[in-house]
């Protein structure tokens, strides 16, 4: 008589999931993530209502990346209605996406990965002996946020960045603020690098068979946005043909449905990001990325971790040089007016976990259809498929260790479950 | 002294969990930590339980489930003082905007036929199952919503509510009148205040996040007017003020009355 492994919430992630395990004499018979978040419907109940005000309730589909869903939704709406932002919106816009970037990595990392590695069971409890370390997550935090603050109005669900641009701008003076505390965190970046290449540890899950999507990004700039999608098999297809490549499927343990490219299992993530577009990075990232390139394998779940930290430093350099583009253009206008034509816009952006898809259909200025996946609905299936794998490798060892190792390999995945449960139609 | 320590719980529903980021992200959170024992917080807690016994829980999300039916049942049997955080647990949430439509309609529109297995239903307050005995306002709370509630439980007291207008502290910051001056539908004139008139501020109207102003001193109906006046229909105002009120009791009695029906 064998009985399951459960956990029952996963702690340290966002949202409320939990993990299954039954064994038997032979092995592993069953894993499952089960999300039991409760559904919020977001496509169905912004369906009819006026533009503008569906996009200020997206962001509310996740705290953790609000701004990656305001953005989003932002851009496919003003796809669908024909708008092109000017340049200089469009970077101010980079920059609001990359506070959320270094935000949510830094909370990841240091709050929800971190007290794994040391052997605590949350943040807090490491504040005596691990002072420094939290210090610098909550000045690497607060410079994300601070960016959100000043560019989108506060640092979870931000109401500055509307259609055609902003409401209001932030001053030069708060832009060199920003760029002057960017700088001071620049070098807690580079720590967090060197502290997660001491902890990585890889040997649990190998996975050889793992495929990687991520943005193209546009303008040939390691970032956010872009046209098309890069699969690390060599395939290539416009944002447009995403129904075509992620195929989403309803399964009876979770009110997330999962998502496979070619009838399989994907990842998509920081690590992702790197895999597919490592050639993109520039500056003190990609001296890190070259040194520390045997950390960042493809093949293994746990190179999430990693690969957030190699971002973390991108992402400083590239908001500095962000503010410095918008500087030289100084003084910029906050907004060009839009006209709401009836049309079809699809965005795909790289929120902090992956790929992010919002496809709105505008007519007489209300929503007429949206569709929405998240980057956690993209990665369950595969998150599942590496909890089965751990849970194959250590089916026979104390389930107190099973238990954890196996939430580690779901958190290295950085997961939004709240983000994952209310999908699309099917 | 381990027993001195206040025990306090963070409980999750349905919801983005905005409300705890806020809280977990505030830099105070360390000085609390001589203070306050933390005995149940999943987002940030391995050794967390719902069994346990706390002084203040805190419950962030609507109640979305039958198992968090079942869950803010226990929670109020094993907390002294009941918290509830945001928009979510104190008004139902933006979940609730679709709550005109039927949940077997929602429900088909975003999984078709497909079955799970848990059963969903309409987002609701906490309040509407158990008693609580705090609200923090807002989509997500401002820190010092935290910090002041915190803040009065840990000295014996009691935290005191807002009982005026967001439109208050857009005066106080010398804000334009996005509503009169550029005839934007702005909810400040019927939203509790305590936001400094975050949005105002920067040039975007009012979504109401914070709810409506509490004691029966939200007049939807003025307000209706007003928008009415601005050539806006009557289900284009209820709409909007529905996207965080829509489980308010006056609102559409208010608004009704605006346009000449159940008078």
């Amino acid at each position: 008589m064998y009985i399951p492994i459960t956990v029952d919430h996963i702690a340290r992630v966002e949202g409320k999931g939990g993990i299954e395990i039954v064994t038997s004499d032979e092995g592993v018979k069953e894993v499952k993530l089960n999300i039991i978040e409760g559904p919020r419907f977001f496509e169905a109940i912004t369906i009819g209502k006026k533009l503008e005000e569906a996009l200020a309730i997206y962001p509310r589909v996740c705290s953790f990346c609000s701004a990656a869903h305001k953005l989003t939704a932002v851009e496919a709406a003003e796809k669908a209605i024909g708008f092109t932002p000017r340049p200089e919106i469009q970077d101010l816009r980079d920059l609001l996406y990359i506070g959320d970037m270094i935000e949510s990595h830094a909370l990841h990392l240091y709050l929800l990965v971190l007290p794994d590695y040391l052997g605590y069971s949350n943040p807090l409890a490491m504040v005596d002996k691990y002072r420094k370390e939290i210090e610098y997550a909550m000045t690497l935090k607060n410079i994300g946020s601070k960016i959100m603050d000043y560019l989108g109005s506060r640092a979870i669900h931000q109401e500055n960045a509307i259609l055609g641009g902003f409401g209001k701008l932030p001053t030069k003076a708060q832009f060199e603020e920003l760029k002057k505390e960017l700088k001071e965190a620049l070098p807690l970046a580079e720590y967090t690098v060197e502290l997660f290449s001491k902890l990585e540890q890889y040997e649990e899950v190998t996975d050889d068979e793992m495929v990687h999507m991520a943005v193209k990004p546009r303008n040939g700039v390691y970032g956010i946005y872009g046209d098309y999608i890069k699969v690390s098999d060599g395939f290539e297809f416009p944002v447009e043909d995403y129904k075509k490549h992620i195929v989403e499927k309803v399964v009876e343990h979770s009110f997330a449905k999962h998502s496979f490219y070619k009838g399989k299992p994907f990842m998509v993530g920081a690590i992702s990001r790197i895999v597919n577009n490592a050639d993109l990075l520039y500056g003190k990232a990609k001296e890190l990325y070259t040194q520390y390139k045997d950390l960042l394998r493809y093949n293994n779940c746990f190179a999430n971790n990693f690969a957030q930290a190699i971002e973390l430093v991108y992402f400083i350099e590239r908001a500095i040089d962000l503010i410095d583009d918008t500087l030289a253009k100084w003084p910029v206008k906050e907004r060009d007016e839009v006209e709401l034509k009836d049309g079809f816009g699809v965005s795909i952006t790289e929120a902090p976990r992956g790929l992010l898809v919002y496809a709105l259909e505008v007519k007489d200025g209300r929503v007429n259809y949206a569709d929405i996946i998240t980057p956690t609905a993209m990665n369950l299936a595969i998150m599942e498929r590496h909890v089965r794998m751990m849970a194959e490798k250590h089916w026979q060892d104390d389930p107190e260790k099973l238990k954890l190792l196996a939430e580690m390999a779901v958190r290295a995945y950085d997961p939004c479950i709240s983000c994952s449960v209310h999908v699309v139609r099917l | 002294m381990e027993n001195e320590k206040v025990r306090i719980g963070f409980y999750a529903l349905t919801s983005c969990y905005g409300c705890q980021l806020q809280f977990a992200m505030m830099d105070e959170i360390i000085q609390l930590l001589d203070k306050a024992k933390i005995e149940c917080w999943f987002m940030l807690d391995r050794d967390s339980s719902e069994d346990r016994e706390v002084d203040i829980a805190f419950i962030e999300g609507s109640v979305s489930t039958q198992e968090e039916v079942e869950l803010v049942k226990k929670i109020r049997e094993k907390a002294k003082i009941v918290v509830a955080v945001g928009s979510c647990a104190v008004h139902g949430g933006v979940q609730s905007w679709g709550k005109d439509k039927e949940l077997s309609e929602l429900w088909k529109t975003v999984y078709g036929d497909a079955h799970v297995k848990f059963e969903p239903k309409m987002a609701e307050p906490v309040e509407k199952y158990i008693k609580v005995d705090y609200k923090i306002y807002g989509c997500p709370p401002e820190k010092k919503d935290f910090l002041y509630a915190l803040g009065t439980f840990l000295v014996g007291s009691w935290p005191e509510d807002i009982d005026y207008p967001v439109c208050v502290e857009c005066r106080l910051r010398g804000n334009p009148c996005i509503l009169i001056e550029k005839g934007e539908p702005c909810l400040g004139p019927v939203t509790v205040a305590g936001c400094d008139a975050r949005c105002p501020g920067f040039n975007v109207a009012c979504i109401g996040c914070r709810g409506a102003v509490g004691y029966d001193v939200a007049w939807f109906d003025s307000l209706a007017l007003e928008f009415k006046k601005k050539g806006l229909t009557k289900e284009e105002i209820l709409e909007r003020m529905k996207i965080f009120n829509a489980h308010n009791p006056k609102l559409e009695e208010m608004v009704n009355k605006i346009f000449g029906e159940g008078e």
